[in-house]
Order: structure tokens, then C-alpha cells, then sequence
């Protein structure tokens, strides 16, 4: 059985309803959502109403939380003060957008999900901002999904979808400075573990322009990356009409990887 | 001349404690760094004259060099300095008594400097913490999970962890590490076999009980305050 994992929508109604229709098409109703249904994009409450609709399970993404609780990221998610100016621009505006409703909606989203071995997170099952990279140190990455109980880890945020594999691991240990007979040697191996970042639907930042979320095989455990193409225009021309800073739209139209990427993509922001 | 560190925690007012170990490392050759990793203070007794004299040694005292423990956090948490959050934990947990315990303890003038002290310290490849590097609360012990020392290494990006939290002396060593790493994206598939150098987290006691820590030969010595030390020596030579 077959079920479909998406992140990072930020407001992106053409692109929802696109990948939302590539979802159908494949006759899977299995669907889960890791969060940012809002922000940078034109359409906060469409996204929020069109999830609740169709009653897909939803984790709080940063956005999600920052958007009801406050800014609690410091600047150190953004490469410039520009780029924080934007950021905090777009903030204040869905938060003047969104109804009531769908706030108490964002509020009260849990941080993950949990279905049998698969564990659903936006950033890390530590924080909603901490960034799973894919080139994360393997034994931290290891250590996320371990020490979350989880076999298969599914998170998003980082807007760039991968798999990865961390098989075959183990570590030496050693008890220095003791008496004799406590002095052990040992080694552990570790278990095999995978993380599946989603991507983005809305904010694609893999270098391309198309929508991307993840299929999951529950009985294979194969994971597959889709692409779907949406009206990018539609949603570029929405982002001008609605005051937002036109920078929005010109990244999406192009596909650009690294614009407005945090310098510093592997901070948590303790703030 | 010989490198040494000193590594004491959980004083907790304890200044007669502190006059003992001032008083041994007097007596251990080579060139002492002494280090306090927090727990300075505590809701046992007046702590007021040991931060005294933490923050004004004796003339012939080694300068301690100090960061904040779990029980400054609780003061900073009560006294305001952490916004709107308070010591609930601490309150939860121990009772309303040993909070007020905690503030009489603890002169007002003194909580600025408290204020002002340093999660963690990292010198050489070293990192010098109370808890870890990932919550001041954590505690790191021989039965923590080898996984999760390693990531608590890689968040400071050093070799060596010294932690007081858990109040035991241990020293552990990761000898080895490898995990195999496989990366698919929409560019392809990216194998990657990734190892780890040896490493170690080092727990330095409490109270009474503080370690020595050799930098040249990367040598510990769990050390009593007031015991007669040649009985243990091991690989320091005569103190």
C-alpha cells in the first residue's frame, strides 16, 4: 500500500492542487503533511481550508508555528538583512490574512506523527527549524531517527527531497581510567535507519521549478521522488497582486537552489 | 613544563570543599587550568562566601575559570533573566520550599555574574560543559547510548567532552565509528562511507570528587579532595 508525504506548501494553491491531483491519479488516499502551509506564498487560508477539507494529517511547521506564536527565529535563518526584511514582511502579512479559524487550525497541530515505524516531522523530531540536511554528519543524522524511535524518519524544511540510507554502522567503546575489572571493550552495532525528506510543494529549492513530494511503499518500503508541474504563473502573478515582495515570485519562476538559503543551513536557533 | 586541568563541579556553597582542592592542586606539579563546571551554587546551604570567592581568589588561589551549571539556571530562571520562564521544573519536581531554599541561598548581588557565565568552554579539541551540548540538564553517563555521545561531540565539534551533570567519574572512549551512507535526489544516488576518529566523553564528578585531566598525554585521574593522592596515582608520576 502506497502513501504520499508532503511538506513545505507555503501557500501555494495552484501547486497543492497539482500535487494533490498527481496523488489521486495514483489512487492513493494515504496522505501526510509535514507542515508550512503557509508563508512567501499568496494564498494562506486556500492551502489551510483545501488540507482540512480533505482531513489529511498535518504536522506544525515552522511557519505554521511562528505565524501563532511569533517570530522565535533569530536572524540566523536568513543570509542577509534584506532577505530578513522580506521574511518578517511576509510574516506579519499572512498573519493579517489569516482567519481566526485557520490560526486556532496551525495552533493546534501537533510537532509529529506517528504511524507504526515511521515517524512524521517537519524540521527534526527535535525542532521545527533544525535543518536535516543531506549531507548531515552520518552518525547525527543516525542519531535522529534512533533516538525518535523510529525506523523511517520523514521530514521536510530543507525544500530539497532526498532518501537516505544509513546501514552498516557500529562503534567501538572503551572504558579508560577504571579498576581492572571494570575496564570493557565493546562494540555496538547500530541499526539500520532511513531518512525521506518531502521537499517542497510549494517553494521547490532543488534547482528546478517543479512541485515535489515523496511515495511511500509500506510493504516494499520503497520511497520514490515525484515531480509535478503546476501554473507557476498563476501563482507568480497572485504573489504580485497581493502586495508580496516580487523576489517571491522571481524565485519560484526560476527554480533557484540556494536563493535566500540560510548561511548557515545546520543552526537551530535556540532563541 | 606539564599541561593539567582541573575539573571540579557541584560545589553547591561547598566553600571548605573548594579550600581542599585549592589546597591539593597546590601540591600537583605542572601548570594547573582550574575549571568549574557549574553547580557553584545550590539550596543546601549559604553559598554566598564561595562565590566570594570564585569571583575574588585569594591571592594564592588558582584563578577558577567558571561556567553555569543546572542550578544557576534555575536562579537565572526564577530571579527573571530568562523572560517570562521560571523554574517549573525545579518547583515541579522538588517543591515551592526548595525554590525559596534556592533564592535565600543566593545573594541578589551576585546573580549578574551568575548572568554572565558561560554555557561551555572549548579549548584544543576539548569542550567543556555542565550537561551537554544539547540541554545543560542532560546527563551523560557510561550508559548513555554511544549514538547520541557522538552526536552531543559533533554539536560542539570537538574530541573531547568533559560533563558534570551526571555527577560520575568515567571516562569513555569511542575507539571507532563507521556507518555507510547513501544519499538518492533528483541529481542521482551518492554513496558515502563515513568514519569517526577516537573520541571521548569524560563525566568529572561532583563535590568532593573532581578529575585531572593531562593535555599532553590525554590522561585522567579521578581525584578525592584531601585524599592522599600517591595511593592512586596512574601514569602521572609522584604528585
Amino acid at each position: 500500500m502506497n502513501q504520499a508525504v508532503i511538506s513545505c506548501l507555503h501557500a501555494n494553491l495552484p501547486a497543492v492542487e497539482a500535487v494533490l491531483k498527481d496523488i489521486e491519479l495514483q489512487g492513493i488516499t494515504n496522505i501526510t503533511c509535514l507542515g508550512d502551509l503557509v508563508g512567501y506564498g499568496p494564498q494562506p487560508n486556500e492551502v489551510i481550508e483545501l488540507i482540512r477539507d480533505k482531513k489529511i494529517p498535518t504536522c506544525q511547521g515552522c511557519w505554521d508555528e511562528d505565524v501563532v506564536d511569533g517570530l522565535d527565529a533569530c536572524d540566523c535563518s536568513y543570509p542577509s538583512q534584506l532577505a530578513e526584511k522580506r521574511g518578517h514582511f511576509a510574516h506579519q502579512w499572512t498573519t493579517d490574512q489569516l482567519t481566526k479559524d485557520n490560526k486556532d487550525y496551525l495552533a493546534n497541530l501537533p510537532y509529529s506523527i506517528r504511524k507504526d515505524k515511521c515517524l512524521f516531522v517537519h524540521g527534526s523530531p527535535n525542532s521545527q527549524h533544525e535543518y536535516l540536511l543531506p549531507d548531515m554528519d552520518a552518525f547525527a543524522a543516525l542519531e535522529r531517527v534512533e533516538n525518535a524511535r523510529a525506523e523511517i524518519l520523514f521530514c521536510g524544511h530543507t525544500h530539497q527531497p532526498y532518501i537516505r540510507e544509513l546501514a552498516d554502522g557500529s562503534i567501538a567503546v572503551k572504558i579508560k581510567n577504571a579498576a581492572p575489572k571494570d575496564i570493557q571493550e565493546k562494540e555496538i552495532q547500530l541499526p539500520m535507519r532511513r531518512i525521506v525528506n518531502a521537499g517542497s510543494v510549494g517553494e521547490p529549492r532543488h534547482g528546478g521549478t517543479k512541485a515535489t513530494y515523496v511515495v511511500h511503499n509500506e510493504v516494499t518500503n520503497e520511497v520514490k521522488i515525484r515531480e509535478v508541474e503546476y501554473d507557476l504563473e498563476l501563482t507568480c502573478k497572485a504573489i504580485i497582486d497581493a502586495g508580496l515582495p516580487p523576489i517571491f515570485a522571481w524565485r519560484l519562476k526560476n527554480g533557484f537552489e540556494f536563493a535566500e538559503q540560510a548561511e548557515d543551513a545546520s543552526h537551530v536557533c535556540e532563541r | 613544563m606539564i599541561e593539567r586541568w582541573a575539573l571540579v563541579s557541584g560545589l553547591k556553597g561547598d566553600l571548605d570543599t573548594y579550600e581542599l582542592i585549592q589546597k591539593d592542586l597546590k601540591k600537583t606539579p605542572g601548570n594547573i587550568t582550574l575549571f568549574v563546571l557549574g553547580d557553584m551554587i545550590g539550596p543546601e546551604k549559604n553559598c554566598n562566601r564561595l562565590l566570594h570567592r570564585l569571583i575574588n581568589p585569594n591571592s594564592n588561589d588558582l584563578q577558577p575559570w567558571c561556567i553555569y551549571g543546572w542550578w544557576e539556571e534555575q536562579i537565572l530562571l526564577e530571579s527573571g533573566y530568562r523572560g517570562d520562564q521560571r523554574a517549573e521544573a525545579l518547583r515541579i519536581n522538588k517543591g515551592e520550599e526548595v525554590v525559596k531554599s534556592l533564592t535565600n541561598a543566593v545573594d541578589k548581588s551576585f546573580l549578574n555574574w551568575i548572568a554572565a557565565l558561560q554555557f561551555g568552554f572549548v579549548e584544543l579539541d576539548c569542550g567543556l560543559i555542565h550537561g551537554s551540548s544539547k540541554d545543560i540538564g542532560e546527563n551523560l553517563t557510561l550508559d548513555t547510548p554511544p549514538l547520541t555521545l557522538l552526536d552531543r561531540l559533533a554539536r560542539l565539534q570537538v574530541n573531547r567532552l568533559f560533563t558534570a551533570r551526571s555527577k560520575e567519574q568515567f571516562h569513555l572512549e569511542l575507539t571507532e565509528g563507521t556507518v555507510n551512507s547513501e544519499v538518492e535526489d533528483l541529481n542521482g544516488n551518492f554513496k558515502k562511507e563515513q568514519k569517526v576518529p577516537q573520541k571521548a566523553v569524560i563525566g568529572i564528578g561532583a563535590g568532593k570528587n573532581y578529575t585531572l585531566y593531562d593535555v599532553g598525554t590525554d590522561n585522567t585521574q579521578f581525584v578525592q579532595a584531601g585524599y592522599k593522592s600517591e595511593k592512586r596515582i596512574k601514569g602521572f608520576g609522584m604528585l
